[in-house]
């Protein structure tokens, strides 16, 4: 992932950047900063759900937002609600798992991502029924579908346990040619990062 | 090629099943809506009774005014899940965050929309055939003219004709977030103009002239044409396809510059 000039403003304040920041395969880097200071925005500019408002975003070679950029990205945003509430968390999974592989392969790769973070449990249920720390969980699940080159998780471990957040690390680890952008605030997390990024609050 | 046109296959077929899932979750909102489009139908029943003997107009070869309107309110039902429920199937999405989510997923723009259309499409089509099934069964409308590869023809393509202006009205709604007026509007609009419940003839004849305009006009000659066999159905069925298939390119590029500009501003999720 290659960032170039990245600057995002909405109106007249400015709330990313200029911004360079390069990720290669199987690097972490923590973004750090304090609320407000543009992490998220910056994700979403890397996502392709926001446009920057000067600089560009390429992921493989490939302009953020295009398809072939999307492809290689497996994203966690800080939207706790961005499931279908009515459905299971299985069937969540399952229909964006969808939206990157066929059917049979979609199915297998939801089977041994929930087997791998063990959340069994939690897929069963109806995502309205789940608490915030479980929805993050199938977050985390939903961003590894489709064996993404490039991570971004926002916030990850805000709402989980300790045993949880062991688990996202394991997962990660287990990763070490994929490349992760990690927004947070705790230091144990900055920890386990190659290096951090600090965004300050324009 | 192959590959790629078989992964955005199966991408529209997991959105209708979510549909599915979802629709199949609300049990109680799902028999009401169905039983709702019966009652409907019940009140054109009774209003054709006090109508008795017939009235002074041509009904498009309806042999009752019954006959007439049931083909009018079962496309207007198909009308309104093209329109009022994607439009408020895409706020819905907006509101939640998974809109975001489904744009940061290897799918473009028009695949979005067709697969966010294909449900309502699907359900109202296999709607209105239930209903005209239950109108033959329990209230009397005749079958005996009926064409029914014209009815299937005339059906689908008025959906899909249906589901582009949805997908336009959702456009709307991407950019200007409040459309709860804007779509019940244009189905009002559309099915009046179009003469779902009363010939166009009665209609003022520059609003005759405009109706010329709306695929909701074809839809019904179309219907009426296949169900009572008075006149053709093939040439309304061709000039609704023109329709729809200009009215989804349309649709399918005002979504896709409509999510280039919520990515631009930042507002996909907006309230």
């Amino acid at each position: 992932m290659s960032a170039c000039d990245v600057m995002r403003a909405f109106g007249k304040r400015r709330v990313v950047g200029p911004l360079n920041l390069d990720a290669h395969r199987g690097e972490r880097i923590a973004l750090v900063g304090p609320n407000g200071s543009g992490k998220s925005t910056f994700l979403r500019c890397v996502a392709g759900t926001l446009t920057p408002s000067t600089g560009s975003v390429h992921v493989g070679g490939h302009p953020a937002g295009t398809r072939q950029a999307r492809r290689l990205i497996g994203v966690s945003l800080s939207q706790e609600r961005s499931f279908y509430l009515r459905l299971s968390g299985y069937a969540n999974l399952l229909v964006f798992a969808q939206l990157r592989e066929p059917i049979g392969r979609a199915r297998a790769d939801v089977a041994e991502i929930v087997e791998e973070l063990g959340i069994a449990p939690i897929a069963a249920q109806r995502v309205d029924r789940c608490s915030t720390g479980m929805v993050q969980q199938l977050a985390l699940a939903r961003a590894l579908l489709g064996a993404p080159a490039l991570l971004m998780l926002d916030e990850p471990t805000r709402s989980l346990d300790t045993a949880a957040i062991d688990r996202l690390w394991a997962a990660i680890d287990r990763r070490p040619e994929v490349a992760v952008l990690f927004a947070t605030h705790r230091d144990h997390d900055i920890a386990r990062c190659d290096r951090a990024v600090d965004f300050e609050p324009s | 090629m192959t590959s790629e046109l078989s992964l955005r296959a199966h991408a529209l077929r997991a959105l209708i099943r979510r549909d599915w899932l979802v629709a199949r979750s609300y049990r109680t909102s799902l028999v009401t809506d169905l039983v709702f489009g019966f009652l409907n139908l019940l009140i054109y029943y009774f209003v054709a009774r006090a109508l008795r003997p017939r009235i002074g107009v041509n009904l498009d070869g309806a042999p009752s005014y019954f006959a007439f309107a049931t083909a009018g309110v079962v496309l207007a039902l198909v009308l309104q899940a093209g329109t009022v429920v994607l439009a408020r199937r895409v706020r819905e999405e907006q509101l939640t965050g998974t809109l975001e989510m489904l744009v940061a997923q290897p799918i473009d723009p028009p695949e979005l929309a067709l697969g966010l259309a294909g449900f309502p499409f699907l359900f109202a089509v296999g709607r209105a055939f239930l209903y005209l099934l239950l109108a033959g069964v329990f209230l009397g409308l005749s079958f005996a003219h009926t064409s029914w590869v014209g009815l299937v023809v005339a059906l689908c393509s008025a959906g899909v004709g249906f589901a582009a202006i949805g997908i336009s009205i959702a456009a709307i709604i991407l950019v200007f977030k409040r459309g709860d007026v804007l779509a019940p509007a244009v189905v009002v609009a559309l099915t009046l103009l179009g003469g779902a419940v009363f010939p166009t003839q009665v209609l003022p004849g520059w609003l005759d002239a405009l109706s010329y305009a709306t695929p909701t006009r074809y839809a019904f000659e179309a219907v009426r044409g296949a169900q009572f066999g008075a006149h053709s159905w093939i040439v309304p069925s061709l000039i609704l396809i023109g329709f729809a298939v200009v009215g989804l390119a349309v649709g399918l590029y005002l979504f896709t510059l409509a999510l280039r500009y919520t990515a631009r501003h930042g507002t996909l999720n907006q309230y």
